[in-house]
């Protein structure tokens, strides 16, 4: 697999959140240290009202990145016009440092199951994604018996073949780990560090056998030491913390910041 | 059909169909089994979509109270979503429950629906100008007969024949859950976004054929032929200003425009 192929990677923009409505006035007025913003694309695809005049204001304050939910790369249907032409007309306006979305699909048939859904890992999912590009690893909980690569051969292989970067969620890199019995660090290593350039940090919550990727609890130690791996690997990376539901109050998710920021700055400092 | 097409399809229907089928295509191991793997997407698809709609349809909620979540499980077993943006399933839920034979012999649920799915169109529709009084005054008296209002393209007025616009305040106030009045005759709720503030009203008897009618762009002239059906001729006209006046600090108008009176 050729690795060498170097791409053009948007600027670092060191530690961030996202943008949820509970935090929108709050951040306004005590941004503490947050340095930006990953705001979901899907909320602010609408005609007019109040989500665009927020989002508005962030802009004037914080770098912004789009981060999407319903591109379906992965899907078998064609990519969805409108849409892609929605989401190009914000990136247009906005001007993110970049767009990202997940390395999966959200349904078939004209039907949306509203869920991050895992590919095969075959050569056939990766000749049909890499015609299309970006992406996010997402957490998985099934797998498939065709598969040929590993999940990290099959991210690699698709950011290769479509020249495109990656946003590296390191939760789901823990959580899939765990339901499939596969080494968290294997994975780090299979993937190109100069093709990294976000991590997501989150949290999740144990469902029975499998661990579930709810965004909905604080970031839990396992991915905090995974975190660690991640960054002697990959060095200076775009961080943010990514917590979609039982939100707590902003300061709560700027000490969890504040802690990616000391894991990671000795071991900046010393590769530096 | 490629084979990656025909697994995504087989995969789709596993996660809407009834009960959990077996997919020889997913691996099991000593972890979990392909079947207890599958529930979690199956189980997330439902959460997802339930959740999604109780944040859009608040009144109905309250309404339904403990019949909500059968309400709801019903309504996503039979449609499943097509739009990529989850808030968007809730289009086709007044719909439903006016015609699905579960809820359609209590037609409050389907009239609280359509409020409620009103309100959130409202709430991010596209931002359009507001004309006030200032800029009508610069209309010569002679050009007003041929005056037509252009009122807000989102603007909405529902036929109602129950309190439902008390159960969504109720919701939106968190206040405890109101007696269903059901009313002798119709009435109609106007819904409409005011700034940022998306507002709803009950309107007057007289002044619901009159917006109607300036939705249709029709001339003031027929606004105030319509308004004489309603009231004698020495109260027709402070009335058309009185209505006139709220319309325009309620932000309803978007523009005007001026159509020729003369014969040609």
């Amino acid at each position: 697999m050729n690795m060498e192929t170097k791409p053009h990677r948007p600027p670092y923009l060191g530690y961030g959140l996202g943008l949820r409505v509970e935090h929108y006035e709050t951040l306004l007025e005590q941004p503490g240290n947050v340095e930006w913003l990953e705001i979901v694309s899907e909320n602010y695809l609408v005609p007019g009202g109040r989500p665009l005049v927020w989002l508005e204001r962030f802009r004037e304050r914080f770098p912004l990145a789009m981060h999407g939910v319903s591109m379906s790369i992965g899907s078998a249907d064609p990519l969805d016009e409108d849409y892609l032409a929605r989401l190009a007309a914000l990136a247009r306006h906005i001007e993110p440092a970049w767009v990202s979305d997940h390395l999966c699909w959200t349904g078939v048939q004209g039907i949306n199951l509203h869920d991050l859904m895992p590919l095969p890992y075959t050569e056939e999912a990766l000749a049909h994604v890499v015609e299309r590009i970006l992406l996010e690893n997402v957490s998985s909980y099934i797998s498939f018996a065709d598969s040929q690569l590993t999940e990290w051969q099959f991210l690699a292989a698709v950011a290769e073949r479509a020249d495109c970067l990656i946003l590296l969620d390191i939760n789901n890199i823990y959580v899939s780990a765990r339901n499939h019995g596969f080494s968290p660090l294997d994975y780090l290593d299979g993937i190109p560090a100069q093709r990294v350039q976000q991590f997501h940090l989150a949290g999740h919550e144990h469902g029975g056998a499998l661990i579930i990727d709810t965004h909905d609890a604080p970031v839990a130690h396992a991915v905090w030491d995974l975190y660690i791996e991640a960054v002697k690997r990959y060095g200076h990376v775009s961080t943010m913390i990514e917590r979609d539901d039982h939100i707590p109050p902003l300061a709560e998710l700027l000490a969890e910041l504040e802690h990616a920021r000391a894991l990671a700055a000795p071991l900046l400092q010393r590769a530096a | 059909m490629s084979s990656l097409q025909a697994l995504q399809q087989r995969l789709l229907q596993a996660v809407l169909a009834d009960k959990t089928p077996k997919l020889p295509e997913l691996r099991g191991d000593a972890l979990a089994d392909p079947a207890t793997r599958l529930d979690v997407y199956r189980h997330g698809y439902r959460i997802r979509l339930r959740d999604a709609l109780a944040i859009e349809f608040p009144g109905l909620r309250l309404m339904a109270g403990r019949r909500f979540g059968h309400l709801l499980d019903s309504y996503v077993e039979a449609h499943p979503s097509a739009h990529y943006n989850i808030r968007w399933h809730g289009a086709g839920l007044a719909a439903f429950l006016e015609f699905s034979r579960l809820w359609r012999d209590k037609p409050a649920l389907a009239e609280m629906a359509r409020l409620d799915w009103a309100i959130s169109s409202a709430f991010d529709a596209a931002d359009e100008p507001v004309i006030s009084a200032t800029d009508l005054a610069g209309v010569p008296a002679e050009a007003w007969a041929g005056l037509c209002l252009v009122p807000q393209s989102h603007l909405q007025i529902l036929p109602v024949t129950c309190n439902v616009d008390t159960f969504r305040r109720a919701a939106d106030q968190a206040a405890p859950r109101p007696h269903l009045r059901r009313y002798p005759r119709p009435r109609h709720l106007l819904v409409w976004r005011q700034e940022l503030t998306v507002r709803y009203r009950v309107l007057s008897e007289d002044e619901r054929p009159l917006l109607n009618a300036a939705l249709r762009e029709e001339s003031f002239t027929s606004l105030c032929e319509l308004l004489a059906e309603y009231h004698d001729p020495n109260q027709a006209m402070p009335r058309m200003t009185t209505l006139l006046r709220h319309w325009l600090e309620a932000g309803l108008i978007s523009a005007y425009r001026l159509e020729s009176t003369h014969d040609s």
